[in-house]
């Protein structure tokens, strides 16, 4: 069961592979993107999408098992956590580290998420069981979603160009929307007492797609990354995504199980 | 790598004022009238949305207006005033447009079921509330307190945000500008999201027994924006 209300959330895929998934498929993409658009040529850089699509659906995944407790506020409040400790962690992690860049942002936001983590669990008492875990992986996810996505935009992550081509034109704010919204709606559009695990995280990956378009369009304009290559990819993730969410919706749907009428009262005696 | 002990010895006092800003969103968000869907039906106080929106709605109003102060004076005080001012009419804006939709629209008479009397105007509240809801529309206490709650938001974003601008640095202009804008909203999200986790959906205002829980949600963000702001005191002092 996994109706936003209170327990944990039944899982197909076990969430360590989910973690491993997300932070080996989001590292690996963010660095082969660095290297490759170095040696091969500036139209590699859409393996950055790739890996922060990667960090989308553990962010989905992560923000799916804790928001099932209930929090009480909303799924969207958790997504804009995420990107808030992201971007802060992202950015100090690619100021200050150089080619370490990412894994010290990493680092960082694992340090935040676990600190809210903690405040959460033990200042305001939230009592949810897994919530320190919880929040240190979406704020990982939500660091690989914005250095990710900003390497398919420019093509590396020195940090004078993502400053001057990410941070000072405003697509930040792109970034911190498309990838918030495919940490923080999958779950919200699929909750309800037969939410699947697959069918949110399919959903993930399709927002993680169209963010990934997004990235693309903005790489257009931008010297040191291609724009054709990551549109033409991220459109076609999108379909098979739209497709495999599509076919689980109508999976999904129309299994109704009747539980008959109301007892009377003489039944229940 | 660089200096991390020079560039927070000398940038301390900025620390602490980003700190202090945090810990100043955290405790306005238990001032504005929060319904969430309830009250979109009409079946509580407040504003039809959730915390995590209207504190960001303020905050960041509060943060364009410091903004635009700053292309002219560097008086701190003009800057935290005029985001204070900001984020006030933005939240005034909002709760007087959902007033007008609950009185004209929905039809129905601003009323709190929190307390008997309205604080400030002494008015009786529950002849007025319908059967089975907690109230609706935004009565003249959950207003003043709103409006409170969007000052001290503002006066937090605005100290934020001329803090991060106020650090040593090598950068130009709009990157600088660029980089504070990014931190004063990430630090922003997390302490609007901290109450939120602490309020648990609805809050009417001052006179609602939850604002009482404020002290935890204070303590929390001040620890996390602590350590948010060593990042991005870090992050800008050290470019």
């Amino acid at each position: 069961m996994s109706a936003g209300g209170s327990g944990a959330a039944a899982e197909a895929i076990p969430q360590n592979k989910i973690i491993a998934f997300g932070v080996a498929g989001g590292l690996i993409g963010i660095y082969a993107a660095y290297f490759l658009v170095d040696i091969v040529g500036s139209y590699m850089s859409f393996i950055g999408a790739l890996g922060a699509i990667c960090g989308m659906v553990w962010g989905a995944a992560s923000v799916r098992r804790v928001a099932s407790y209930g929090l009480g506020t909303g799924v969207p409040s958790i997504g804009m956590l995420a990107l808030g400790m992201g971007v802060l962690a992202a950015t100090f992690g690619l100021a200050v580290g150089g080619v370490a860049g990412p894994v010290i942002a990493l680092i960082a936001a694992a340090i935040i998420g676990l600190m809210v983590g903690v405040l959460a669990n033990k200042v305001l008492k939230m009592g949810i069981p897994i919530m320190e875990i919880s929040m240190t992986e979406i704020a990982t996810a939500g660091t690989i979603t914005i250095i990710g996505l900003a390497i398919a935009m420019t093509g590396t992550f020195d940090f004078p160009v993502i400053l001057s081509q990410v941070i000072s034109t405003g697509y930040i704010a792109v970034i911190f929307i498309a990838g918030g919204l495919a940490i923080l709606h999958p779950f919200n559009a699929c909750l309800g007492p037969d939410e699947t695990q697959d069918r949110t995280l399919i959903c993930g990956l399709e927002k993680g797609a169209i963010a990934m378009i997004v990235a693309g369009i903005v790489a257009s304009i931008n010297e040191g990354a291609s724009g054709a290559l990551t549109i033409l990819i991220g459109l076609a993730i999108w379909y098979v995504a739209f497709a495999g969410y599509y076919d689980r919706v109508k999976r999904d749907a129309y299994i109704v199980v009747g539980t008959g009428l109301l007892p009377s009262k003489e039944e229940l005696e | 790598m660089i200096d991390i002990a020079g560039i927070l010895m000398e940038n301390i006092l900025y620390v602490v004022l980003i700190t202090l800003g945090g810990v100043l969103i955290s405790w306005s968000v238990h001032f504005v009238p929060v319904g969430g869907a309830p009250a979109a039906m009409a079946q509580a106080t407040g504003i039809g949305t959730g915390t995590v929106q209207l504190a960001a709605g303020a905050g960041l109003t509060g943060l364009v207006t410091a903004g635009a102060m700053m292309q002219i004076t560097n008086n701190a005080g003009l800057i935290l005033a005029s985001g204070a001012a900001g984020a006030m009419i933005m939240m005034a804006v909002t709760m007087i447009v959902g007033t007008w939709v609950y009185v004209y629209g929905v039809g129905c008479p601003p009323a709190s079921a929190k307390v008997k009397y309205d604080p400030i105007t002494k008015d009786r509240q529950d002849l007025y509330v319908s059967q089975g809801t907690e109230g609706h529309g935004l009565p003249t206490v959950s207003y003043v307190s709103g409006v409170i709650g969007g000052a001290l938001g503002g006066i937090g974003g605005s100290l934020i945000y001329y803090s991060l601008m106020s650090i040593e640095n090598g950068l130009a202009l709009p990157d600088l500008v660029g980089m504070a804008s990014v931190f004063a909203v990430g630090i922003f999200f997390v302490n609007a999201v901290i109450p939120s986790y602490n309020i648990g959906g609805t809050i009417e205002g001052f006179h609602d027994p939850k604002f009482k829980r404020f002290p935890k949600a204070v303590l929390a963000s001040f620890v996390a924006t602590f350590f948010c702001a060593l990042l991005g005191v870090l992050a800008i002092g050290g470019l």
